[in-house]
């Protein structure tokens, strides 16, 4: 049946068809899509699996090892950074190998457009010695999802699939199939010298690790070459550059200029091969997107001209209008001078409604100036917005940044400096419980916020280990937040919902006070239900009517400023401002930001 | 053909994107998209390019598309600077028309419709039966019949 896929999605059609039947993971744009959509099949077509968010990368990479150990196709998806979290698991599960299979999908973020690093996980498959294939279309990443598996399977090595964020969410009609007859049984074949290796026999792994690695860069098909075109220039290609560069050679007609040698498996590259193709050439050009994997690989700087050569930027998206200035630089195609239009920029903000602005408008309130103000990964990151987050780090970091200050500032500060984190509640479960015990352990006066609006919003409200059913449907037992926080120790705890302005202000200033005195960390629960989910929206708060008293409105920006909702829109003609309609929800949040009470509701 | 649909989120930019889609591939034309949304969930850009029956990228260059397909006139001059023949191809969905499906039909996304009927009388690879019966498939086909045939008149 022919479907209109995205990348990702065509992913999961690709993996299942495969015959993977155990997929976890950890949302992060650019991959997000790819585990909902092995749930859907999964649901649709009656497969027998199990697809499932896990709390963190690292706990996905571990069950995912197992169950590849255990004989059970697997696989394992995260974004870029994601893999930094899983690196411990993803090093070793390259040396014991993946009997029943395992695909490392990750989707990196060139850019960045919505990531704290450009970083390239081609770079981690050659460092960990696993095999790494490239898709450059959706359905290309169809394909290459069955090839990954199936060497995957062979050779008992975990097989990175990697896409970037075109790939991932650009669609294409792919005709796919459907394998619903599949017998997987879990059988795990007890050998200790592999999976609970001493040193010794890690060497040995190692020994094997390489032989397969020697093999597989051999190997018909994965180390094979593609070749377009019949120009005099060469260039060497793989991913999205190479549809790029496909796309440009149609289209200002340079099949007699170009010839592209398209390369699938970045690692394990067959060097030699590869160098066989290019004798005679002077100069060749390795365009790819990310860092230069395949460029560092082929070593001689005269004759492979890339990014290291500055012949291609060194950082950035290689988005195909940067290729087409490659090529201009090159002398194969005239470039005009033109700067392209950009669309009118608009600042991302949190939506109309959100009970994080609430909480951090009232974190602002109780804190102004004073704190310093650790924040993190997720929506809330845009309290930027509100001035009420200083640092964003890494998933968890608010909590160990937090704890970090407080403690110099105790150390070497003049003065005592509150210190004030926030942080989501899926990432509170993902990394933010261990920097808290540290915080508990060693007396840190950190004020820590949890801002609980029980979902992983940012990445599409994908579901959190507090709700009472995950996304594929089944019930899970909830992990309640308070619970933890006192189990590890924290004697100062309030919850409040994020839409009660006066009891955020107090449960903050008492929080200051209990910190001061008692030398121990304060933890704020402010929870409210993302109003981007359905659900969330239709439970929420609705005035009949909120509306500026025009009348009462001096201009003076103090709602757009400190308040921030998209919904205020400032008219700098009637030196007024008014409520956009289309995008306000109702919610009245925006009323204590107007210090001549101009904003009114009507129940 | 090559067209780019600009939207803002939640006004349903994607889903004409795949009605579009879905009429090719009923059709045995290739059809490929590229879709980029800015960290903004609601109100942020949300712009698709596509190209049907050639290409390897769903991605659309400037100056080179058939038709500039816009949701929010704000991004009027920006839709322009993709379209070939000046502003030839050039579909803006007008305030009376967004008010028109919000009030009408009772939400602004119907305007989707319209926009398709608009697309439809325009160019010669689908007529009025290939988009009909795909939007069969779609929720509330009632009103999204009446709001495409608007956009054919």
């Amino acid at each position: 049946m022919k479907l209109f896929l995205s990348g990702n999605e065509a992913i999961a059609f690709g993996l299942i068809a495969a015959g993977v039947r155990f997929g976890v993971g950890y949302p992060g744009t650019p991959s997000s899509e790819v585990l909902p959509t092995a749930m859907e099949i999964s649901k649709k077509y009656n497969i027998n699996g199990f697809f499932e968010w896990s709390v963190n990368e690292k706990v996905a990479f571990e069950e995912a090892t197992a169950s590849s150990i255990a004989g059970i196709g697997s696989f394992v998806v995260m974004k870029q950074v994601g893999l930094n979290v899983a690196m411990d698991p993803f090093m070793n599960t390259a040396l014991v190998g993946s009997p029943g299979g395992l695909v490392v999908v990750v989707a990196d973020d060139p850019g960045p457009h919505s990531s704290q690093t450009e970083q390239d996980s081609r770079f981690l498959a050659f460092f960990a010695k696993i095999p790494v294939l490239e898709p450059a279309t959706p359905k290309e990443a169809y394909e290459f999802s069955k090839f990954a598996f199936s060497l995957s399977k062979e050779f008992e090595i975990p097989v990175m699939l990697r896409t970037t964020t075109r790939v991932s969410h650009s669609r294409e009609d792919i005709d796919v199939s459907i394998n619903n007859n599949l017998r997987a049984k879990a059988e795990f074949k007890r050998d200790v010298d592999r999976f609970a290796a001493t040193p010794h026999f890690r060497f040995l792994l190692h020994k094997q690790l390489n032989r397969k690695v020697r093999e597989i860069s051999n190997l018909e098909w994965y180390s094979d070459f593609e070749e377009y075109f019949e120009g005099d220039l060469l260039i060497i290609t793989s991913g999205i550059s190479f549809a790029y560069l496909y796309d440009i050679v149609e289209e200002n007609r340079l099949q007699n200029k170009l010839k592209l040698l398209r390369v699938r498996m970045p690692y394990p590259l067959n060097v030699e091969k590869l160098k066989e193709r290019v004798k005679g050439y002077d100069r060749v050009f390795v365009i790819e997107e990310g860092y230069p994997v395949i460029e560092m690989q082929l070593g001689n700087r005269e004759q492979f001209r890339g990014r290291l050569t500055g012949d291609v930027p060194q950082e950035g998206e290689l988005t195909i209008d940067e290729i087409k200035k490659v090529l201009g630089r090159i002398g194969v195609l005239s470039l005009e001078n033109e700067e392209p239009l950009n669309p009118p920029f608009k600042r991302p903000s949190l939506c109309p409604g959100c009970g994080h602005r609430s909480a951090f408008y009232a974190i602002k309130k109780a804190f102004k100036n004073e704190a310093i103000y650790t924040g993190d990964i997720g929506c809330y990151t845009l309290g930027l917005n509100l001035n009420a987050v200083d640092t964003v780090h890494c998933m968890g970091a608010s909590v160990s940044f937090g704890f970090g200050f407080d403690r110099v500032y105790s150390i070497f500060g003049d003065k005592d400096k509150p210190v004030v984190a926030t942080i989501g509640d899926s990432t509170f479960f993902h990394s933010g419980i261990p920097p808290l015990i540290d915080a508990v352990h060693n007396y840190s006066k950190l004020i820590l916020v949890i801002l609980d609006n029980s979902t992983v919003a940012m990445t599409g409200n994908q579901t959190t280990p507090a709700n009472e059913f995950s996304q594929s449907g089944r019930r899970t037992k909830p992990i309640v937040i308070e619970d933890v926080v006192k189990a590890i120790g924290v004697d100062f705890l309030r919850v409040r919902d994020a839409y009660d302005m006066d009891g955020m202000i107090e449960d903050l200033s008492e929080a200051q006070k209990f910190t001061l005195n008692n030398s121990s960390p304060a933890v704020l629960i402010f929870r409210h239900p993302c109003v981007y989910s359905g659900e969330g929206l239709k439970n929420n708060v609705r005035f009949r009517k909120v509306f500026v008293e025009s009348n009462l409105c001096t201009g003076c920006k103090v709602c757009v400023k400190q308040f921030e909702c998209p919904s205020l829109i400032y008219d700098s003609e009637s030196k007024k401002v008014f409520i956009d309609f289309t995008t306000c929800i109702r919610c009245g949040q925006c009323v204590v930001s107007c210090p001549f009470e101009a904003i009114k509701v009507e129940k | 053909m090559k067209l780019v649909i600009l939207g803002v989120g939640g006004m349903g930019a994607i889903t004409l994107s795949k009605i579009i889609a879905q009429m090719c591939i009923e059709k045995d034309i290739p059809v490929r998209s590229s879709e980029i949304h800015g960290m903004a969930k609601k109100g942020g850009l949300v712009e698709i390019q596509m190209k049907i029956g050639s290409g390897k990228s769903g991605v659309v260059l400037k100056k080179t598309a058939d038709f500039a397909i816009v949701l929010d006139k704000e991004y009027e001059d920006y839709a322009k600077s993709y379209l070939k023949n000046g502003e030839k191809g050039l579909i803006t969905l007008t305030d009376e028309e967004k008010v028109w499906a919000a009030q009408e039909l009772g939400d602004v996304r119907f305007a989707n419709a319209f926009l398709l009927g608009r697309f439809i009388k325009n160019q010669s690879i689908f007529d009025k039966d290939d988009a009909l019966s795909v939007l069969k498939g779609f929720k509330f086909f009632d009103k999204n019949k009446i709001s495409f045939e608007r956009g054919l008149s």
